[in-house]
């Protein structure tokens, strides 16, 4: 009987001889756990289409801070989007490009990006896989085509090492960078800041001015800025006045429904106090700046937000002085201080 | 004892090559680009719509993709995904000439293939690997992460009024709309796909439907279509009918 187990064996090992000169075993890039926080919904980015798995990971991460990925070989993603901050561009109303040219929108924070549904302030990327197509093909940002960055990348023998060892078919294409870059990205979670933990019953306590803001938010904010991901991933015009400079028209440029001008993703709040400044466009640099715009300083349009109207009359958010400081400090409660210092994702 | 191993080598055999035991051929797809009867010419030539406007064009690409062959019976060879998707463009000789190889031998009836990106594909089945071609021939809307299906573009006359240019172009706005057509078209007599020699398949793509077909568009009505939730659907459709097969 064992003689039958050997001939089975040598059958298996020889019979399929093309497969085996590709094959490569990979039993040294250990999958990656995916952990969905306990107060957290289901991922959308589907794991199983693009499994996370270590060298996938590594070999993202080293695409997101290579320059290579840019014309000029200097702007990385991570250039744009620093650990920090959230993954934001500190201080930068704008993103930066290329030879000093300038975006026209604010970099947004990455984290928790695999439970969204679309990407960028105007959703023109439907799939993570997707998003870095925007930012490296675009002339003021990275400015480079992917052809480009295929023979870049060829050259270098770490990533035609890396490459080989986190895909089955080793190969350095669109789509394996696309994919690597996706698996670094996925496993951005931020989920431990202080609210995280008043949320899933792990000791930690409000403060009474934000438990004060808490009870505030529910009421005034929750609204659009929904649930433990701080957005229901909707379009809206939160009433901005028009800066002519841009004259941005928002989620029309990938719709082109007049009922879409000015609005834009309603952004996930976590970890909001680094990520100054803030809207679309980085116009304003503090929180109080923002909640006195909710407050006082929208301009009424077509398509400004039913929620910030009562009949024809723009209404905002009435909020008082000491309303929005309790608000504020619940917001702080966002920060995921572990997060931002988590050397997985860090450059260096 | 011997008459068991024998049996399971045999079958083993059988099993663990599958992929050797049908035999496999080649076929090109010619693409050729006319208006009505005649040829197109780029730049030089004046062609005339039914709302009375002359134009000429200056480019013209479409994205072909997930061709599918059709035998009489129903059976269907789908092309693998991920090498499925083509750039015709008319100023390219080359590209007008889709070489498709490993195919399964047998008669087919029927060919079926998309304009465009279908989003169920899109990003999926390596489907990206299509970025550089599509970059290269200028088929990415990059700010909107998409494709262009449709790049036409010209310069038109309406009747008694004055020159102006043409830029039609036609693809999926997000996840909120999506152009993608599917054509399906019966070859007149089947065509077979066999180990010996390629087989070959023409198909017409009448550009003139383009305005006139299913939809009609006056370019004097909107010349720019651009991400237009109105237009770009109208002329998408139109699309879909102008393809015919010329064996």
């Amino acid at each position: 009987m064992k003689f039958l187990t050997y001939i089975f064996l040598a059958i298996f090992g020889i019979s399929c001889s093309s497969d085996k000169e590709t094959y490569m075993p990979i039993s040294s890039n250990p999958a990656l756990e995916f952990t969905v926080p306990s107060n957290f919904p289901e991922p959308t980015y589907n794991m199983a289409l693009n499994p996370p798995t270590e060298k996938g990971f590594e070999l993202g991460k080293k695409l997101f801070y290579d320059g290579k990925l840019a014309s000029d070989g200097v702007v990385s993603c991570g250039f744009c989007h620093i650990q920090d901050f959230a993954f934001t561009h500190h201080t930068h109303i704008v993103s930066h490009g290329v030879d000093g040219a300038l975006g026209t929108r604010n970099a947004q924070p990455l984290h928790n990006l695999a439970f969204q549904k679309e990407f960028t302030w105007d959703g023109a990327a439907a799939h993570l896989d997707l998003q870095p197509v925007i930012p490296i093909t675009a002339e003021v940002e990275m400015n480079e085509t992917f052809s480009n960055i295929i023979s870049k990348l060829q050259q270098d023998p770490s990533y035609v090492t890396l490459f080989s060892q986190a895909f089955k078919d080793q190969q350095i294409n669109a789509d394996n960078i696309l994919k690597a870059l996706s698996q670094f990205m996925i496993m951005m979670v931020s989920s431990n800041a202080k609210y995280d933990k008043i949320e899933r019953n792990e000791g930690a306590v409000f403060t009474d001015s934000e438990a004060r803001g808490f009870e505030l938010f529910k009421t005034k904010c929750a609204n659009c800025h929904q649930g433990t991901l701080f957005t229901d991933q909707s379009y809206r015009n939160n009433g901005l006045p028009i800066d002519p400079q841009y004259n941005d028209i928002g989620r029309k440029r990938v719709t082109g429904l007049d009922t879409d001008i000015y609005k834009f993703k309603v952004p996930n709040l976590r970890n909001i106090e680094v990520t100054f400044p803030y809207m679309h466009d980085g116009r304003f640099k503090t929180l109080p700046d923002v909640l006195d715009h909710y407050s006082d300083g929208m301009v009424n349009s077509e398509t400004l937000d039913p929620f910030f109207k009562q009949g024809d009359t723009v209404i905002g958010i009435p909020m008082t002085d000491s309303e929005k400081e309790d608000i504020i400090a619940f917001l702080k409660t966002l920060t995921d201080d572990s997060f931002i210092a988590d050397d997985r994702f860090s450059e260096f | 004892m011997k008459k068991i191993i024998y049996l399971i080598c045999l079958s083993l055999f059988m099993y663990s090559c599958k992929d050797d035991d049908n035999p496999t051929g080649s076929l090109s797809l010619q693409f050729t680009n006319v208006v009505g009867t005649n040829a197109l010419t780029l730049e030089t030539e004046n062609y005339t719509n039914t709302s009375n406007e002359t134009y000429t064009v200056s480019e013209l690409k479409y994205i072909i993709s997930n061709i599918t062959l059709i035998k009489a019976n129903g059976e269907e060879f789908i092309y693998p995904i991920a090498q499925s998707y083509f750039v015709i463009n008319e100023a390219d000789a080359n590209s007008k000439t889709v070489a498709l190889s490993g195919i399964t031998a047998g008669e087919y009836a029927q060919i079926k293939f998309g304009f465009g990106i279908d989003q169920s594909n899109y990003p999926l089945n390596g489907v990206n690997n299509f970025i550089p071609t599509a970059e290269e021939t200028g088929m990415l809307w990059s700010w909107s992460a998409g494709y262009k299906f449709l790049k036409f573009e010209g310069n038109f006359t309406p009747d008694g009024g004055t020159q102006d240019d043409f830029i039609l172009h036609v693809g999926s706005h997000g996840a909120t709309l999506d152009n993608y057509k599917e054509v399906v078209l019966d070859l007149p007599s089947s065509i077979a796909v066999n180990e010996s020699g390629s087989a070959t398949i023409n198909i017409k793509a009448d550009i003139a439907k383009i305005f006139d077909s299913t939809n009609t568009h006056a370019l004097a009505t909107k010349s720019d279509i651009q991400v237009d939730p109105v237009n770009a659907p109208k002329i998408a459709e139109n699309v879909r009918t102008m393809f015919s097969i010329n064996n």
